[in-house]
């Protein structure tokens, strides 16, 4: 049979697909419906920390940090109770990441605090002098891109039902009216809990620098 | 059977993906050495002010070695065997030949632009799969057109049987097509929003847990049809017509062949051991990565045994001896692979430097080496000129190789120390490590894992040298060498 | 055995010690099953790979290709047509036999729950370390507090616990002036104590000052006027009123308690609160641990 196929491409080719396409099957959909079920409680990202999970993806802090507690007694006493599936269910993409250069930032929000993040993210040598973090003065300065984020919470509302509210919606008028009643003052809360005058003068004039999204984010992590 | 010598096969676009492997090797793995001297050196983070910290170059390392440098090899050699094992040539059909040098153009048009995102820090955040959906729709154009190319130079050829090589180009063409498709699958959120926020962000179409499980059913094959698949084509090829010995076993090769392709796939899950999957599917992913040593160290043995009494080429030319070395490191990360991935095991590995440290035992030494002396096999017949220097690839070889031990063992003791300081507790039951600490007992291994880093690297530099004199300078053939390439 | 063989073995041995070395050099038990399980497989890889590659290259050396050549050729490549060699099918039936030992006995696919064994081994892990320390004495619980405090602690207030020059609270410290400026501004109602909370403005300006001045010197000398207002809740002695409101004059166990549990906002900024993260015993320890930090100056 296996000389057949190697002188038949068209079913050769077959063969294969059929054998390597049905392991996918049986491992991956029966859990689908089940695992995007969120915990109870779960709310949505706000825009705000959308733009700070966007800032997360463009530094690229995957590359060293997971979001994974595994429920190992060593890592539960370290960053607190194992992840369970139904934290993710917001979470596109998914951020567990496979490299931990540096420690799991799953629960990070429940033992740090915005102005540790902006004495760590400005250097992280000044609180932890054998860090090799890089230190990321660049978050201070750049803008971050709420508009972007937006859209994000619009598409994940409209196409996956993520429930955010009615103020959430399509064009400009929406959008500008959202950073002024809340994206804005929440950055202001952490601009001013990170105690830094150039992120809260900053903010007050309408611009979110970075940093202060990804505090957000950060602080969203529980 | 035909005759050879009225086929004349045109090798131009094998060429042009011959110098884009070239270019992004060097580029690829001098981003690798300064990665990993970061780590060791973190003051390097900031030569190049927000584009040159480790976590923005990390994924330009592993998307240049593996889009630019990797497949650049893998197709460069597609287009040379295909035609040879086929008894086609690209020349006798302008559709196909017209459609190679769109599919170079478009590949080119594809990588400068991951790169340029890259840099920016436009990413999708999947590992492998870090490109936006503009680019992913590139990316599917150009597959399509190598499938194209592929069964079309297979519908003209004068080969009935398919050659093993072409059985592993065929599977990467189907696993590659159907994973990337779904694991791309994305929302460009331009359309949703009324035209708000950048044209070019999407949302994964899947969320947290079914996420990760259709990233790493990708992440784990994207390593099965990148890293493998197309390069166990390659050696099928390459080693026995260099050597000029028979295939030591078809049995063999068809046992490995489809004993690889049907449990491949199920091992994904050892990328999600102790994550929030299901038990049984961790389960599942444990024993098949087991049960796949074997269809995998078939075909390295299968290989190895084609060179039985062949000690003296093993000594006398350095092809040979990448690609013998080639086979036994992908025997060492086949068995590597596997052992991280039972359970108790990977409960360990995870997460620390053994697992980059696995990766290079495969793409060093396994991945490069067969590039190397594939597109070394390959340019005294393109270019019809003797290689420039046979000394210049011995000692190549002797420094990578080199270079790789470095690599490998200091991850593995770095990444075994990590891995069990973390668990480690004290006589109270209580943690003893804090974090920092476990990161910088790292620094002697990061530090070696830089030295070796730049051994490969020099050894790449040596290459690109002599690949380039090869083709302009190196001395005329008047005639194709059969089997061992003639080197000055 | 061949030689290509023994040098093999001799790189993993080589490879095996080095890791060995440096493990125990961390003081790692390697008797933890895992760290055992790992070790085992680390040696199984260097000596499997490295083996078995060196018996191939051996026969590179000593042995000769034989075989019945199969007809086809491809670009002047053949093909034999030698059968699979026996170890390697031997091989191949051997993992599918521990494959399905792993399946039905080690996870076995339809009883093993991560989360059950998580659960298990936290319970007796508690119980076994809560019992063996209920009654330790102070120095074992200094000690057991120390490792605690640099794991989870030290990031804020320093390795040392001087607060990283005003990161943190300065633990080798009761309080400073502007601490209790503070608190004196904007009242207090993070913690449980008797009492309740602490109302905002129970004195002002230079009166303020004062209290401060004398709360941070660690009530000392003579009390200012304004005190008595403030003694009437943290006492005469300014010692919290047996356990009514927070002792003014060190720190103390109950204000470790309440810290942990509650978190707390003052001056210097937010102590995120670690309220489940530790046994009674880990409390405990950790409090005997900050003690002695303060109980040096
Ligand atoms: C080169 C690796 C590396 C990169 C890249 C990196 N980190 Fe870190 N990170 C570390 C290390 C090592 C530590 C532990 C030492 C320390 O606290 O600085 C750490 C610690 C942290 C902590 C403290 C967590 C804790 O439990 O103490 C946070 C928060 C953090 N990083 C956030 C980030 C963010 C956000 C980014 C990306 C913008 C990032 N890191 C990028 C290596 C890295
Ligand atoms: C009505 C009772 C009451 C009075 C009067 C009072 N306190 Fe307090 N004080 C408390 C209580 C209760 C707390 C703990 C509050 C909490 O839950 O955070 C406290 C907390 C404090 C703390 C914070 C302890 C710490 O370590 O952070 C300081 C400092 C303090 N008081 C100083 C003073 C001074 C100075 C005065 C007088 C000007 C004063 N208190 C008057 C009840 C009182
Ligand atoms: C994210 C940073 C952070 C971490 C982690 C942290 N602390 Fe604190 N802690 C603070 C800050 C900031 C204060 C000072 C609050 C203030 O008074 O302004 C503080 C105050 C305290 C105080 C109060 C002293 C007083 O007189 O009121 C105690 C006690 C304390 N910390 C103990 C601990 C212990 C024990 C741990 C570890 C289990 C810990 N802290 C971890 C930031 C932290
Ligand atoms: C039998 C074959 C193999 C098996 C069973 C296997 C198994 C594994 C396991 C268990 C991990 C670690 C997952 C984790 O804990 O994070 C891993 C990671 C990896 N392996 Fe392999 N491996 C095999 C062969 C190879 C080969 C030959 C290569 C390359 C040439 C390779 C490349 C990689 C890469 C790139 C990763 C890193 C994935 C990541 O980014 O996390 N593997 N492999
Ligand atoms: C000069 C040679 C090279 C050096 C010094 C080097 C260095 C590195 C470093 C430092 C990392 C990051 C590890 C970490 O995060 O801890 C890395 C990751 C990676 N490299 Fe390389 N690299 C080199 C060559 C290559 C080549 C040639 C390939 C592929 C053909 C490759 C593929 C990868 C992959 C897939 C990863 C990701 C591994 C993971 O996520 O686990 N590298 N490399
Ligand atoms: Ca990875
Ligand atoms: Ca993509
Ligand atoms: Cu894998």
């Amino acid at each position: 049979m296996f000389h057949w196929l190697e002188k038949n491409p068209f079913f050769f080719a077959v063969g294969v697909f059929i054998v390597i396409a049905y392991a996918g099957l049986i491992e991956i959909l029966p859990n689908f419906a089940e695992a995007a079920r969120p915990v109870k409680g779960l709310k949505p990202y706000t825009v705000l920390q959308l733009a700070g999970k966007e800032v997360y993806k463009k530094d690229n802090c995957i590359a060293c940090h997971s979001q994974l507690i595994r429920p190992f007694k060593a890592e539960t006493d370290r960053y607190g109770q194992y992840s369970l599936s139904g934290e993710y269910a917001y979470d596109r993409p998914f951020l567990w990441g496979s490299k931990r250069t540096g420690p799991d930032l799953h629960r990070v929000g429940n033992y740090r605090t915005p102005d540790w993040h902006a004495n760590h993210m400005w250097n992280p040598k000044s609180v932890v002098p054998d860090s090799i973090m890089p230190a990321y003065k660049h978050q201070f300065t750049n803008v971050a891109d709420l508009e972007t984020a937006y859209a994000e919470a619009v598409t994940v509302k409209k196409v996956f039902g993520t429930p955010y509210g009615a103020d959430i919606a399509p064009g400009k008028a929406a959008y500008e009216k959202e950073l002024k009643t809340k994206i804005l003052p929440e950055a202001l809360k952490i601009a001013t809990e990170m105690k830094r005058d150039d992120l809260i003068k900053m903010v007050k004039a309408g611009k979110v620098p970075e940093v202060v999204a990804l505090v957000a984010y950060l602080e969203k992590l529980k | 059977m035909q005759s050879n010598a009225t086929l004349e096969y045109d090798y131009t676009i094998a060429k042009l993906y011959m110098w884009t492997a070239v270019i992004f090797g060097i580029v690829g793995m001098t981003i690798g050495v300064l990665i990993a001297s970061q780590l060791a050196f973190p003051d390097l983070n900031y030569l190049f002010g927000e584009y040159g910290t480790f976590s923005r170059l990390r994924p330009m390392h592993t998307n240049v070695v593996i889009y630019g440098f990797t497949v650049s090899g893998i197709f460069s050699t597609f287009y040379y065997v295909s035609q040879r094992v086929l008894k086609v040539s690209m020349g006798e059909s302008k559709l196909l030949m017209g459609l190679g040098k769109l599919q170079f153009g478009l590949y080119l048009i594809a990588a400068t632009g991951m790169v340029v995102s890259l840099a920016m820090g436009i990413t999708a955040s999947k590992e492998y799969a870090q490109m936006e959906w503009p680019l992913d729709a590139l990316i599917v154009v150009i597959w399509v057109i190598w499938g194209v190319i592929m069964f079309g130079l297979i519908g003209l050829r004068r080969e009935k049987t398919l050659y093993i090589s072409l059985w592993y180009y065929i599977a990467t063409f189907l696993g590659v097509a159907m994973l990337y498709l779904f694991n791309n699958a994305e929302v460009p959120t331009i359309f949703f929003s009324g035209g708000l926020g950048a044209w070019y962000h999407s949302v994964s179409m899947y969320a947290g847990t079914n996420d990760a499980l259709v990233q790493w059913w990708w992440g784990h094959n994207a390593v099965a049809f990148v890293f493998t698949v197309p390069i166990i084509a390659i050696i099928y090829y390459f080693l026995p017509k260099e050597s000029g010995q028979a295939i030591y076993s078809y049995k063999l090769s068809l046992l490995s062949f489809w004993g690889l392709m049907f449990v491949y796939l199920w091992a994904g899950g050892h990328h999600l051991l102790w994550s929030t999957v299901p038990d049984w599917m961790q389960t599942m992913g444990s024993v098949f990565s087991v049960i796949l040593i074997l269809p995998s160290w078939g075909s390295a043995i299968n290989m190895l045994l084609t060179m039985k009494g062949e000690w003296n080429q093993l000594t006398k030319n350095p092809l040979v001896k990448f690609m013998v070395l080639a086979s036994t490191f992908y025997m060492l990360s086949t068995l590597e692979g596997p052992i991280q991935a039972v359970k108790s095991v990977n409960a360990i590995a995870h997460f620390t430097d053994w697992i980059p440290g696995h990766v290079h035992d495969g793409v060093l030494g396994w991945v490069a080496f067969m590039i190397f002396a594939a597109i070394m096999h390959m340019a005294p017949r393109v270019f019809k000129r003797e290689i420039y220097s046979k000394s210049l690839l011995e000692s190549q070889f002797w420094i990578q190789t080199i270079g790789v031990v470095l690599y490998f063992t200091s991850m593995w003791i770095a990444g075994i120390t990590q891995g069990m300081m973390w668990r480690a507790v004290d006589e109270y039951g209580n943690l003893v490590y804090s974090f920092i600490d476990t990161v910088s007992v790292l620094h002697p291994y990061y530090a070696l894992r830089a030295l070796g880093g730049l051994l490969y690297l020099i050894g790449m530099f040596m290459f690109a040298y002599n690949f380039f004199k090869t083709a302009t300078a190196g001395r005329r053939l008047e005639q194709e060498p059969r089997y061992r390439s003639p080197m000055a | 055995m061949n030689g290509m063989i023994v040098k093999a073995l001799v790189m993993a041995g080589v490879l095996i010690v080095g890791t060995l070395v440096v493990v125990k050099q961390m003081n790692i038990d390697l008797s933890d099953p895992i760290n055992m399980i790992t070790f085992i497989g680390a040696v199984a890889i260097a000596v499997l790979a490295f083996g078995v590659a060196a018996k191939y290259m051996a026969q590179m050396k000593n042995d000769t290709a034989t075989g019945e050549l199969a007809e086809d050729n491809w670009d002047g490549i053949g093909e034999y047509k030698n059968p699979l060699p026996s170890g390697w099918s031997w091989s191949f039936v051997g993992t599918m036999i521990w494959a399905i030992w792993y399946m039905l006995m080690g996870y076995p696919v339809n009883a093993y729950s991560q989360i059950g064994a998580w659960n298990k081994e936290t319970k007796e892990y508690n119980k076994k370390f809560q019992a063996k320390f209920k009654n330790a004495d102070k120095e074992t619980l200094k000690d057991m507090g120390e490792s605690i405090f640099l794991v989870q602690c030290a990031p804020c207030h320093g390795d040392t616990g001087d607060g990283m020059s005003g990161k943190a609270h300065d633990l080798t410290h009761r309080i400073s002036k502007a601490q209790v400026l503070y608190v004196i501004k904007n009242g207090s109602h993070y913690f449980k104590y008797p009492i309740g909370a602490m109302p905002a403005g129970m004195a002002q300006g230079k009166a303020a000052e004062e209290v401060a001045a004398y709360v941070a010197g660690g009530l000392k000398g003579k009390a200012p006027a304004a005190w008595a207002t403030c003694a009437g809740c943290h006492g005469q002695d300014g010692k919290g009123n047996g356990g009514q409101a927070p002792d003014l004059a060190k720190i103390d166990s109950t204000l470790i308690n309440q810290v942990l549990t509650h978190g707390k906002k003052g001056s210097i900024g937010r102590m995120p609160s670690f309220a489940n993260r530790f046994t009674p015993v880990q409390e405990k320890a950790l409090a005997e641990y900050i003690k002695s930090l303060s109980s040096k100056e």
